[in-house]
């Protein structure tokens, strides 16, 4: 068990002769026993990021280090990881036992100690029962199991998950993302999750790094990047539904500071804490998400009034989605259930502690956007 | 229950017209090669059976001969084409490269042209650098005639194994060689053993080359069975017994290894 550091690394390929930055200055520092997950939408550099800790992908500049050892050039059986693939990639002509096996059988451990070990595998994961089957006849969570089984037996410092639920469908996956946590509690291995499921990434992790196009943009708790997101793009990728966002300027009327959509619809006052970051006349980008909106009763002061487009009763919840103009839909979730059509009237109010403002042409968060400059 | 029956009766029929259809040049095979020379145009299946074809056939020892050249050029091309086929293939199915479908096509587009087309060039190129009549010299050009078959079935064998197998098998401290016998091979195994017998058929009965590349000193049962076309009669009963002697590999061959061929061919190594 060791800390992970990534420092500085890049990696560049070429397609078509043409360079692409896959992933570009990733610094990130995984703490021991420490549970992280890399997320982001597809192509954003994540998977590149695992296979560069694997070493199935070279580096192109940067250093890696599990605790003090500094890993680059290690052959990746040196590397003393654990990597469980998202395919599962099991030896189809071996049994599970086998395939459990493999490793140590590569590294001439007595065949006495082999089964000891496989069968200690085995019981944390639960498979002891399929042991003498082959890959073919089981089905995804257990290939899964058996994959992970497979990682773990080799006793690694850092284990590496590549989209280890993306396969599985509804319940198997609900189950399984238990499992991996209940796992790593108990194994308490520096764990590193690779997975384009915001839900997932907050389940699991202790920490979460989110990348796009290849930079990091937020390396935080969940509740950190769930209330705290530092731009645009972390705002919108956390949470489901995702966070309302669109345009507003910033008007002065009768002498208080306000936000206004184009088109009117909304107008909020600049909260307190907003004042000083905003100017008079501004574009920016206004995020709240669909929890932090009430349906308001009669006569409450109201943020917006208008009319209902979508109604959904989830039963546990129930979501309105409102039209604000061509482009851009709210939505709201309310834990209270209501009933409500189609051209319904309704009163919606904002909070104003919970709600976000980015720069118009960065995308970051105004209080940080301003620190830069 | 009763036009059930029937069907599967009227089902029965056809496929027992269709056998003896599709059977019925080996058994006239048979029947001739037990005929004498001189029974044979004047009677069809009432005649006194002799083995003086196949006697003849051995007591000279010259058609096993025949018999071994053939499967020395045949058995060497199939290897040849196993050797440079199966990393052709992988190469083709794992590696991006300037050209791979190029490449790809090329080996495909052997099979194109028909053998007489290209057999004259061959044949004078075969001449001049000395390879004409010659045992390397057939396996060679056999080998562009097996190696395509290999090469296309091959890859697509490899391209259903998922490189994420490879890759852990490295993780697990493997070498690409272990790796490759280890794993690769028993899932490329049907497809192997298919592909290695279509080439074989297909190779052993080839004609044309052995014809036109050989001849003297190595010569194979398919330009052997001309030996019984003489200047005044032709030995119908001897080469019906040579035809059937050297068919007999391949029968053999195939029936043994017919559980391989089908799933060899209908289906891919690794799914689900």
């Amino acid at each position: 068990m060791a800390e992970l550091i990534l420092k500085d690394v890049c990696k560049i390929y070429y397609k078509n002769k043409k360079p692409v930055e896959a992933v570009k200055s990733l610094n990130l520092k995984c703490r021991d026993g420490e549970f992280v997950a890399l997320l982001g939408p597809s192509g954003c550099g994540k998977s590149t990021t695992l296979r560069m800790i694997a070493g199935l992908e070279d580096i192109t500049s940067g250093d890696i280090y599990i605790g003090d050892r500094r890993i680059n050039d290690l052959h990746p059986k040196d590397r003393n990881i654990g990597l469980a693939f998202e395919n599962y990639a099991l030896y189809p002509p071996l049994t599970v036992y086998d395939n459990i096996g493999f490793n140590l059988r590569a590294k001439k451990i007595p065949e006495k100690q082999i089964k000891e070990e496989i069968h200690k595998i085995a019981e944390l994961l639960d498979i002891t029962d399929l042991l003498d089957m082959k890959p073919a006849a089981l089905s995804g969570g257990q290939k899964q199991r058996v994959n992970i089984a497979r990682a773990l037996i080799r006793r690694p410092e850092v284990l590496l998950l590549d989209e280890p639920l993306s396969h599985l469908d509804g319940k198997v996956r609900q189950k399984m993302r238990t499992e991996i946590k209940h796992l790593h509690t108990e194994i308490n291995c520096t764990t590193i999750i690779v997975t384009h499921d915001q839900l997932e990434a907050m389940a699991l992790a202790d920490r979460i790094a989110i990348i796009n196009q290849g930079v990091l943009q937020q390396f935080g708790t969940p509740l950190e990047v769930f209330n705290n997101p530092v731009n645009e793009f972390v705002a919108g990728f956390i949470g489901e539904p995702p966070m309302n966002i669109f345009n507003v300027v910033a008007i002065m009327e009768n002498g208080i500071l306000h936000f206004k959509t184009e088109n009117s619809l909304i107008k909020f006052v600049v909260p307190e804490k907003y004042i000083r970051f905003v100017k008079e006349g501004e574009k920016y980008r206004f995020g709240i998400r669909p929890t932090d909106i009430t349906v308001c009763r009669e006569d409450d002061s109201y943020t917006v009034k208008t009319k209902v487009s979508v109604f959904e009763n989830l039963g546990e919840e129930c979501r309105i989605h409102i039209r604000l103009d061509n482009d851009n839909i709210l939505s709201v979730v309310s834990s209270e259930i209501f009933h409500f059509k189609y051209g319904d009237e309704i009163k919606l109010k904002f909070n104003p502690e919970r709600i976000h403002i980015f720069d118009c042409k960065t995308g970051q968060r105004i209080e940080k956007a301003l620190q830069m400059t | 229950m009763k036009s059930n029956k029937v069907v599967s009766l009227l089902k029965d029929l056809g496929l027992l017209l269709y056998a003896m259809f599709a059977l019925f040049p080996l058994v006239w095979l048979v029947i001739i090669s037990f005929k004498h020379d001189r029974e044979m145009f004047n009677t069809t299946f009432i005649f006194s059976p002799t083995l003086d074809n196949y006697r003849v056939l051995f007591s000279s020892g010259e058609f096993i001969g025949y018999f071994v050249d053939n499967l020395i050029v045949s058995v060497g091309a199939i290897i040849l084409s196993i050797v440079v086929g199966v990393p052709a293939a992988y190469a083709l199915a794992r590696f991006d490269f300037k050209g791979k479908e190029s490449i790809a096509f090329t080996f495909l587009s052997f099979r194109f042209a028909p053998e007489i087309l290209v057999v004259l060039p061959i044949f004078l190129i075969y001449q001049k650098i000395g390879l004409y009549d010659t045992y390397f010299g057939l396996i060679w050009i056999f080998q562009v005639v097996s190696l395509p078959l290999m090469i296309w079935i091959l890859r697509g064998y490899f391209e259903d194994i998922s490189v994420e197998m490879e890759h852990a098998a490295r993780l697990d401290g493997y070498s690409w060689w272990q790796v490759f016998i280890k794993m690769i091979i028993p899932l490329i195994k049907p497809g192997l053993v298919a592909s290695s017998l279509l080439s074989f058929i297909f190779v052993w009965n080839n004609f044309t080359f052995s014809l036109l590349l050989a001849g003297q000193k190595v010569t194979t049962t398919t330009v052997a069975m001309l030996k019984y076309v003489s200047s005044d009669t032709v030995h119908y009963g001897q080469m019906a017994a040579a035809v059937l002697i050297s068919s007999l590999p391949i029968i053999i061959l195939a029936l043994a290894i017919q559980k391989h061929l089908v799933r060899g061919l209908s289906m891919g190594a690794v799914k689900g």
